[in-house]
């Protein structure tokens, strides 16, 4: 990481260059958010606040001034999609088709994957990729998301269909591959992030929100699941 | 008696001027007779047949020549209405280009004063139509006036996107200005030569042609194929109008000349175009320098628009441009049609210099039209320029590497988002606006944890290989590009995990031939492999403490045992790969500029001559020679750090990607920059990751942080 006067203002050029070590990866100061200057500024607050403090989810979920709830959704669900990835490369390990044949939570679902012509009933591990890419190309579309940093009124819906089916990859694996989902939950605050988020927002109806996610329900079900 | 007299006397009458014998014998009669005038019947009856005849000619003389009065009126209404019929539309073009310019002007002031202009006409332009107005033109009819706003509103939107700063257009254009003073003259007397081939083409194509100049003419960003439709029109508007007076002969001159003046202008302006490979990049300049053009265009058709109206018979024939239907019907056939054609392509030809020259040879030889996606720009005649053709979108944060296969158009992407991607280009979005294809992925790649960070794809195309920042490389099989992206999840693609690196990887390179893997990453090390093989690890090479951390490696191409490697203290060295001993340093460091840390980003060795490439953190890339270390030329290449490299296949031509935003195309030979694309937005201080050339088919491709990847063609 260089100091390099790059302008009055910052003292530091914010780049990863060829060679930085992983633990300084993004090793520069915070920014204002007033201050970005990109058109990505959005994304790149986000990622700030969770490289700061990942679970401080109150302070990841606030908005600062002068954003558009829509381009404020869009670009967290951008992010949830890619942390998600680290999640399925966990599944990929345990989960198989052999033993999750079906998309399940509870006993009560099976979950249809909706990435095909036909809704199919995909494995759960294909259910997974399936909805991340699918996920990845609607979010990405220039159909329905043309603009980074103005959404489409028409398209705030389709977040809404997004993160159900997102959830269901957490439902899945929170009662199918508990240690996982712990292991993972720990090093990323993910799920509980996920739930305050859409709470927040009311994109999903709170009947589909299964996976305990409050603290103290958290502390007596992981009791009474071991 | 008096009858017997009177004839008598009548013939004698007449008889008597006739002759002066007879005169003296009717004077003699006249005495005789008296004071009495000489009425004689026959006389009388005589008289008043002749001055009936005389009557009855002069009558009918009357009635021919009214009949030619009427229908002379008549021409002459139809003309008249033919010119009103004109001038309305032209009066319509007029009105929607001020509302056009008034609405770029109010987003340029927006953007550069981030207020809203004083918008008191800021209506569109209210239309009255008859009804033969409607049938106007291919793409330009009512209705344009709709798609025309989504194009406003998706250019209002890009603008809104892109956060150019104007000191990056300024030396851009500059620097565009100064490579087009090369050119302007050569292209021009091109252009002339190039006319008798239009002549003998079908009359249609190199009117279409220079219609679709008359996009570049118009400097409007062409969002829109309205939009482009628009300018065709005016286009072909002006090159009808410039027929049309008599003196429009003399006229076109002038044309030409206020066209040659702007063509400095509007080359540029066409450049500038030509190097928006996306309709996103909208560039300030162009709008204020529309200013000017446009009054100009305005003021001429204010010109023309008289002239037509003294203008001559011809002119109503000629009112019907070659793209439009003005009178909603070409009642009056034009017999000089190809003339016309010719007249009116040459002020296009003056105006659009070398644009159209270049169209006419590619109409001459290929009548398949490629350029309707490419809004930027036609190809040059003697230099080929690259066009934006395909979008990758669908990774989530920015694309670091990426690497096309070897014969297939099939990409792979490498991103921060912790997966690689696989494209194929052949399957794309159907859109709706064929400007830029977006295409979606066929395959992901996840295995990786943390950021994939470099990508190399084996020679045969079957396996690939990452990197990434948990210090692991991925061996994958690569999947068909045919494949159902919904496919079930195959265990098997995710071959093999190379681990060995305690840290983040951020070079690989794999040999052309045997199966061989350089890696480097940032615990200091650069490992050759052989994956496949147990152990797969074959060398490992540590550089000096202070020389930093490895940051690229190539293999030599022209010496297959030596490899180089760069690392961030600006030094480079050429190891031999058996024995891993450092063979030469090759003098980065010291022909850099001294004083703070001048990394290396990238390096690249030539497929054919023993030249090393880099592309360091102060915006310049050396070259080197691979024999004796020296230095042979340096170069400013960006107005930032220049990121990436790529050599294309045969050895003729750089690409380098940087983070101001551009990737450059060199000429080696030269060492000139032929062609600069504007890509990518910056995300933090980047904007540029990777860049590559397809090893055998004509793309190339850049890498953004803004999570996009872009083809181009």
């Amino acid at each position: 990481m260089k100091m390099k006067m790059a302008d009055g203002n910052s003292a530091v050029l914010r780049r990863n260059r060829p060679g930085t070590k992983a633990e300084d990866w993004c090793n520069w100061s915070d920014e204002a958010f007033e201050e970005m200057d990109s058109t990505l500024a959005v994304q790149q607050f986000i990622q700030q606040a969770i490289r700061k403090d990942f679970t401080n989810i109150e302070e990841i979920l606030t908005p600062p001034e002068g954003v558009e709830e829509g381009v404020w959704k869009y670009e967290h669900l951008r992010q949830f999609c890619m942390e998600l990835n680290g999640l399925c490369v966990k599944l990929q390990t345990e989960c198989h088709p052999e033993q999750c044949s079906q998309m399940t939570a509870t006993e009560q679902w099976i979950f249809l994957c909706a990435a095909h012509k036909t809704p199919k009933e995909c494995p759960a591990i294909d259910y997974t990729r399936h909805t991340l890419d699918g996920a990845a190309c609607l979010l990405n579309s220039n159909k329905y998301f043309p603009s980074r940093v103005c959404i489409k009124e028409s398209s705030v819906n389709k977040l809404g269909s997004v993160c159900r089916r997102v959830y269901r990859i957490f439902s899945h694996a929170y009662f199918h591959h508990r240690t996982l989902f712990d292991e993972y939950e720990n090093e990323t605050y993910l799920c509980r992030r996920f739930t305050k988020f859409v709470t927040k927002y009311n994109l999903m109806s709170k009947d589909n929100l299964i996976v305990p996610i409050l603290e103290d329900q958290n502390a007596i079900d992981g009791e009474s699941e071991a | 008696m008096n009858d017997g007299e009177g004839p008598g006397s009548q013939h004698a009458g007449q008889l008597g001027p006739v002759s002066g014998a007879m005169g003296m014998m009717t004077k003699q009669q006249a005495d005789d007779v008296g004071q009495r005038p000489q009425y004689s019947m026959p006389g009388i009856l005589h008289f008043l047949q002749t001055e009936w005849a005389r009557f009855e000619m002069e009558r009918s003389q009357w009635e021919v020549e009214r009949a030619e009065l009427q229908a002379r009126i008549a021409f002459l209404q139809g003309e008249r209405k033919g010119q009103e019929n004109l001038k309305q539309d032209l009066v319509r073009r007029i009105k929607m280009l001020e509302f056009a310019l008034k609405q770029e002007r109010a987003k340029y002031h927006k953007l550069k004063y981030g207020t809203e202009l004083n918008q008191e006409d800021l209506k569109p332009p209210s239309l009255e139509k008859k009804e033969e107005d409607a049938v106007d033109g291919e793409v330009m009819p009512s209705a344009g006036n709709v798609s025309w706003r989504q194009g406003r509103h998706l250019l209002r939107q890009y603008l809104q996107e892109i956060g150019y700063t104007d000191t990056i257009i300024d030396v851009r254009s500059a620097r565009v200005r100064s490579l087009l003073g090369l050119q302007a003259h050569a292209a021009e007397s091109e252009a002339e030569g190039a006319q008798p081939a239009i002549v003998q083409m079908n009359g249609e194509v190199p009117s279409k042609r220079a219609g679709d100049q008359g996009k570049a003419r118009g400097k409007k960003m062409p969002a829109s194929l309205v939009d482009s439709a628009l300018l065709d029109s005016e286009a072909s508007v002006l090159a009808t109008l410039d027929f049309l007076g008599q003196d429009g002969m003399e006229d076109e001159d002038n044309l030409s000349d206020e066209d040659d003046g702007l063509a400095g202008e509007e080359e540029s302006e066409v450049k500038h175009v030509k190097k928006r490979p996306k309709m996103q990049n909208v560039d300030n300049i162009a709008m204020m320098e529309d200013d000017t053009e446009t009054e100009e265009a305005l003021a001429e058709f204010d010109f023309l628009v008289e002239e037509a109206e003294n203008g001559a018979g011809e002119a109503q024939s000629h009112g019907d441009g070659p793209e439009w239907g003005l009178q909603g019907g070409s009642s009056i056939a034009f017999p000089s049609d190809s003339r016309k054609q010719i007249i009116g392509t040459d002020p296009d030809d003056e105006s659009f210099g070398e644009e159209l020259g270049e169209l006419a040879d590619l109409t001459v030889n290929n009548e398949a039209d490629q350029n309707n996606y490419d809004i930027s720009s036609p190809k040059e005649a003697y230099r080929k320029t690259w066009n934006a053709k395909y979008t990758l979108r669908s990774h989530f944060d920015g694309v670091r590497s990426l690497a096309f296969h070897p014969v297939d158009p099939v990409l792979i992407t490498a991103s921060e988002d912790h997966t690689l991607k696989l494209w194929n280009l052949q399957k794309t979005v159907p859109a709706k606006k064929a400007t830029s294809l977006d295409v979606e992925p066929v395959y992901t790649f996840r295995a990786h944890i943390g950021p994939v960070l470099c990508l190399a794809v084996n020679s045969t195309g079957e396996q690939c290989f990452s990197g990434g920042q948990d210090s692991t490389i991925r061996c994958w099989n690569i999947p068909s590009s045919n494949i159902d992206p919904y496919d079930s999840f195959d265990q098997n693609v995710l071959n093999c995990t190379l681990e060995g690196h305690t840290n983040a990887v951020w070079g690989l390179s794999v040999h052309s031939s045997k199966m061989q893997l350089l890696s480097c990453s940032a615990d200091g090390t650069v490992r050759l492999w052989s994956p496949g093989q147990k152990p797969p690890l074959l060398q490992s090479y540590t550089a000096e403490e202070d020389d930093g951390a490895p940051t690229s490696v190539d293999f030599v191409r022209c010496d297959p045992s030596q490899m180089v490697a760069s690392y961030s203290s600006s030094n480079t060295y050429i190891y031999d790969i058996e024995t891993g001993k450092q063979v030469l340093c090759i003098n980065t460091k010291s022909a850099s500029e001294d004083g703070g840390n001048n990394q290396i980003n990238c390096v690249v060795n030539h497929p054919t001559l023993p030249v090393t490439i880099t592309a360091h953190e102060d915006r310049n890339i050396r070259f080197f020679d691979n024999t004796t270390g020296k230095l042979i030329h340096s170069m400013v290449a960006h107005l930032n750090a220049v990121s990436s490299l790529a050599v294309d296949p045969n050895g003729l031509y750089l690409l380098s990607g940087s983070h101001d935003c551009s990737i450059r195309l060199w000429n080696l030979d030269s060492k000139t920059c032929v062609q600069e694309i504007t890509a990518h937005r910056k995300k933090f201080e980047e904007s540029i990751h990777d860049v590559a050339f397809h090893p055998s088919k004509p793309y190339i491709a850049s890498a953004g942080a803004d999570a996009l990847a872009k083809v181009f063609v």
